[in-house]
């Protein structure tokens, strides 16, 4: 999930899962005096602790959880029992079972605070997995394998090192009786690698918002990266993400006889409309985010890119600075609401005028645009009644991105200073989806938190041979603890 | 079969009367019930059985077993045909073909109104699937050569031969086979097939006869667009979708040049003649200079004639991407093109290329690969007899030549040097009796009449030196 690189490289996860893009992915961030000590390899010395996290993460990641063969049910069971076996009532742990789909359970577990008046925190992680298929694998992909400094298995990274990082979170806050003022709420759900399947984190935002209603939650797609040796590069809080929702181009005629053309067409109806959405420009927009992740990007740019960005920061209508900015298809992306044709349908025989001709256009909307203003954005450049465009189902909620306050992001900054020293922080937008956004438009503001540095290559994330550093999951899960107890404590 | 957008006014009212069938009409009857009723589609029917049956009654009638080919292309058991020769007196005269096909379009019971595969007679109508197309020729044609056999011979052979595959364009073609593989056992001087016909008026009043002389080839070409791909959520430039519509613009927007033939020049001008006013005139200078722009927007108004004037090109289908939250690998195009007679296929393929001009988008010919000969002449021999019985059978109905717009068999034989004409005699009402679609039908009396002038013309041109 860290590094959208891998996600285009690996084909299979265009088709699978769809929270990857992170544009933390810093190429030139040499700038930054970065502590070696923390990139050495792994040394063999285990932490009991640590011996006690590995035995619940290699529970987890041996558990199948894709939609296929697995059963996240198995799953949520597993970890409640853990949870049980540390302490926590009946009252506390919910382990609930979509009706159609039994597979697909999850588990809400809570840690009672010690003011009854403070907002509760919630840690939210997904446990199912995209599908692996162990003849592709070099290695048995539901079998935790440490080798060369690496645990590998589906899922290692995506996304039940921080699942496991969460419930290994609460059992030591229980076992050790750690007084915390805030109420700490786990939600480990299924379904957010499989859109349009049941996805629990949406299910409960919907139906049952009570067991995990927070003043935040703290959820995958931030995270951060390292450079092609191991040392850590940055570290990425996301805010925010794109909001993916697929439009309906589509254009019909009488048709008849190929031997007769007849002027009007559906074949070129439609390409003619693809054109104008293909050259339309959707308007740069900033949040706070990406305000802040900019600015630093033009600081590590420097020179002409650095110039524009603050000339578009300055002013989003600047085009010539936009020109200059949106070079790269990822900071493009990053500035506004892109839509692009993805699959094309049309005509039903080689001999046969058209009678339909369809496309699907694959927007990711900027936090915030209402999908009815970015269908009436296409309409009017297309402008053609004659070609019907229609928001695909399932609409997704458009919520604004959850503000970075001084609460979440200050907090997390300042760890990262201890912890990891000399390795610099940004907010990050997502243009790809998590399912944070279910969470967010209920009124739950979620965030990617830092921790997890993925490497350059994308570690196998969707793709064959998941794999995550062993030293780098035993610091993250150091972080986030520290982290969870500093939010759980706040005022 | 062919279309003629341009009303051309009946010269003279047919009267009709109620049909009592004479013996030797019965008897066809029966050949053409048989035919239509054996299913020829290509998913469930075999044309193999229809090709036996019609071999039996020949047989009946006194053919033996040398003079019937069965024919069937390897692995397609079920779109047989048969080839039947009726010697001639005169062993140095060339042999005249009579050719049809009896495949059929496909055809649902559930949308029809009444079943497809029974020939119902309602309405002064035939209906059924085939009724028209082909199985009306095909039926007279079968029916000529058992009647020619007890009659007294005839200075040339005459051969006929029924095939299968016309209506389907990536299957077994009959035509072809036998023009490729059997060249010497359908050589004729020249060969009738369908295409032809007439036209009658909403009345069922004959507005005019028709030869069929020459057609537009039938060519489809792929483009292409290959690209990287990428997640969606990163839009990049180039776009797979993107560069193929464009192309698909600029094809939209290319017209092919306006050409004439023979053939199309006395077709226009009977047009035109028969048109009048604004149309006629603009396609009288049109005939003058093929470049008049003028006259080629007024002409051009009509779709057939649009298609009648060059070669056309339209986009058919089009697929392309792979997952809707993927950026496109491929994107791809067929674009069908109908070239006038003459015109080679590569020359029709650079032509796109050139009009999209955008080398990432590649223009490929896809087989079958079809041939493009020119026109067959326009020849006395042929029109001359036929104009002469028309006069007596159908007093006062011009009969006009015209290229089709549309393919039929005639384009592989006519490849190999059979020169072969859509013979006139067969009425088709206005909306051309909704051949391949639904509720197909004919009039009894277009079959009937059609059947007792094409015997007639046979005997004449198999008589003739």
């Amino acid at each position: 999930m860290e590094d959208l690189f891998s996600i285009c490289r690996e084909h299979r996860s265009l088709a699978s899962g769809e929270y990857e893009a992170q544009f933390h992915a810093m190429k030139t961030l040499l700038t930054a005096v970065l502590t070696l000590a923390l990139a050495a390899p792994a040394i063999a010395q285990t932490r009991p602790d640590q011996v006690a996290f590995r035995g619940l993460y290699k529970e987890l990641v041996e558990t199948n959880t894709t939609l296929s063969v697995g059963d996240c049910t198995i799953a949520a069971n597993r970890m409640a029992a853990r949870l049980k076996a540390a302490g926590f009532g009946d009252a506390d742990l919910t382990v609930y079972i979509p009706a159609e789909q039994p597979k697909r359970g999850g588990l809400v577990a809570k840690l009672p605070g010690t003011d009854p008046k403070a907002k509760a925190i919630l840690l939210l992680a997904h446990i199912d997995v995209v599908e692996a298929k162990r003849e592709d694998w070099s290695r048995d992909p539901f079998t935790l394998i440490e080798e060369g400094g690496y645990f590998y298995a589906r899922g290692s990274s995506d996304d039940k090192a921080q699942a496991s990082i969460y419930t290994d979170a609460l059992i030591r806050l229980k076992t050790a009786g750690t007084k915390l003022r805030r109420t700490v709420k786990l939600a480990l759900t299924c379904g957010e690698e499989t859109p349009g399947d049941f996805d629990g984190a949406e299910w409960l935002a919907k139906n049952h918002k009570d067991w995990i209603d927070a003043e935040f939650a703290l959820n995958e797609g931030g995270g951060g990266s390292r450079y092609p040796d191991g040392r850590p590069k940055s570290l990425g809080m996301q805010a925010g993400e794109k909001v993916f929702q697929d439009f309906r181009l589509e254009a019909t005629n009488p048709g008849g006889h190929s031997s007769v053309p007849r002027p009007d067409n559906a074949i070129y109806q439609l390409s003619a409309a693809l054109l104008k959405v293909g050259a339309y420009e959707f308007p740069v927009q900033f949040t706070d985010t990406t305000r802040l992740f900019f600015t630093a990007r033009g600081k590590i740019e420097g020179g002409e890119t650095e110039a524009a960005i603050n000339r578009l920061l300055a002013n989003p209508a600047d085009m010539a600075a936009n020109a200059v900015a949106s070079r790269d298809p990822r900071l493009h992306s990053m500035l506004r609401t892109t839509c692009v044709a993805t699959l094309l349908q049309g005509g039903h025989a080689d001999n046969a005028l058209p009678q339909r001709a369809t496309a699907n256009v694959n927007c990711r909307m900027f936090p915030g645009d209402p999908v009815a203003g970015v269908q009436a954005q296409l309409v009017k450049a297309i402008g053609d009644a004659g070609v019907t465009v229609t928001a695909v189902p399932p609409l997704s909620p458009t919520p604004p991105p959850p503000p970075l306050t001084p609460l979440v992001y200050g907090t997390a900054v300042d760890l990262a200073k201890k912890m990891f020293p000399g390795v610099p922080m940004l907010p990050t937008m997502s243009t790809g989806a998590t399912d944070g956004r279910f969470l967010t438009s209920a009124g739950i503001p979620t965030y990617g938190v830092p921790g997890s540095m993925g490497d350059p290559d994308g570690n196998g994330v969707h793709g064959l041979n998941e794999r995550t550093r062993v030293d780098g999951l035993y610091q993250q899960r150091d972080y986030l603890f520290e982290l969870i107890k500093l939010y759980a404590n706040s005022k | 079969m062919r279309i003629i957008g341009a009303a051309l006014a009946a010269l003279l009212a047919v009267s009709t009367q109620a049909q009592t069938l004479r013996p030797d009409q019965a008897a066809f009857r029966g050949l053409y019930q048989e035919l239509v009723e054996t299913n020829t589609t290509l998913s469930v029917g075999s044309c193999t059985i229809a090709a036996a049956q019609i071999g039996a009654r020949l047989k009946a009638a006194g053919y033996g077993d040398g003079d019937i080919t069965y024919f069937q292309g390897p692995d397609h058991p079920k779109e047989g045909g048969i080839v039947a020769i009726l010697k001639g007196s005169e062993p140095k005269a060339k042999a005249i073909l009579l050719l049809a096909h009896i495949d059929v379009v496909e055809a649902n019971r559930a949308d029809w109104t009444r079943d497809p595969f029974k020939l119902v007679e309602e309405g002064g109508y035939f209906y059924a699937r085939g009724a028209s197309d082909d199985k009306a020729q095909a039926a007279i044609w079968a029916d000529t050569m058992i009647r020619l056999k007890a009659a007294k011979p005839l200075r040339r052979t005459v051969k006929m031969a029924l095939t299968c595959g016309e209506e389907t364009t990536y299957a077994f073609n009959g035509a072809q086979y036998l023009a490729n593989n059997m060249r010497d056992l359908i050589d004729a001087e020249f060969a009738l097939n369908e295409g032809g016909g007439g036209t009658l008026d909403d009345s069922g009043k004959p507005v005019r006869l028709e030869w069929q002389i020459g057609e537009k080839a039938t060519q489809n070409y792929t483009l292409e667009v290959t690209n990287p791909g990428g997640h969606s959520s990163r839009p990049v430039h180039p776009n797979a979708i993107a560069q193929l519509a464009a192309a698909l613009v600029k094809v939209d927007a290319h017209e092919f040049p306006v050409q004439f033939n023979a053939v199309t020049r006395a077709q226009f001008a009977g047009i035109a003649k028969a048109a009048g006013g604004a149309q006629g005139a603009a396609i009288t200078a049109l005939l003058a200079n093929p470049e008049d722009k003028a006259a080629n927007a007024i002409v051009s108004q009509d779709s057939t004639l649009h298609s009648t004037l060059r070669t056309t090109c339209v986009a058919t289908l089009l697929n392309g991407g792979h997952a809707n939250n993927a950026l496109p690998q491929r994107a791809t195009a067929n674009i069908n093109c109908r070239i006038f007679p003459g015109e080679p296929v590569e020359t029709v393929r650079a032509t796109l290329a050139s009009v999209i001009g955008d080398p990432a988008v590649s223009v490929t010919a896809v087989p079958p690969i079809r041939p493009t000969p020119g026109s067959p002449p326009l020849s006395d021999k042929l029109t001359g007899p036929a104009a002469k019985l028309a006069a007596k059978y159908f007093p006062g109905v011009p009969v006009l030549p015209a290229m089709s717009t549309g393919a039929t068999d005639g384009i592989f034989l006519f490849a190999k040097g059979i020169p072969t004409y859509g013979v006139p005699g067969i009425y088709e009402d206005a909306d051309f009796g909704h051949i391949h679609g639904l509720n197909e039908r004919i009039r009894t009396k277009s079959v009937y009449e059609g059947r007792d002038y094409l015997f007639d013309l046979v005997k004449v041109y198999a008589d003739a030196p």
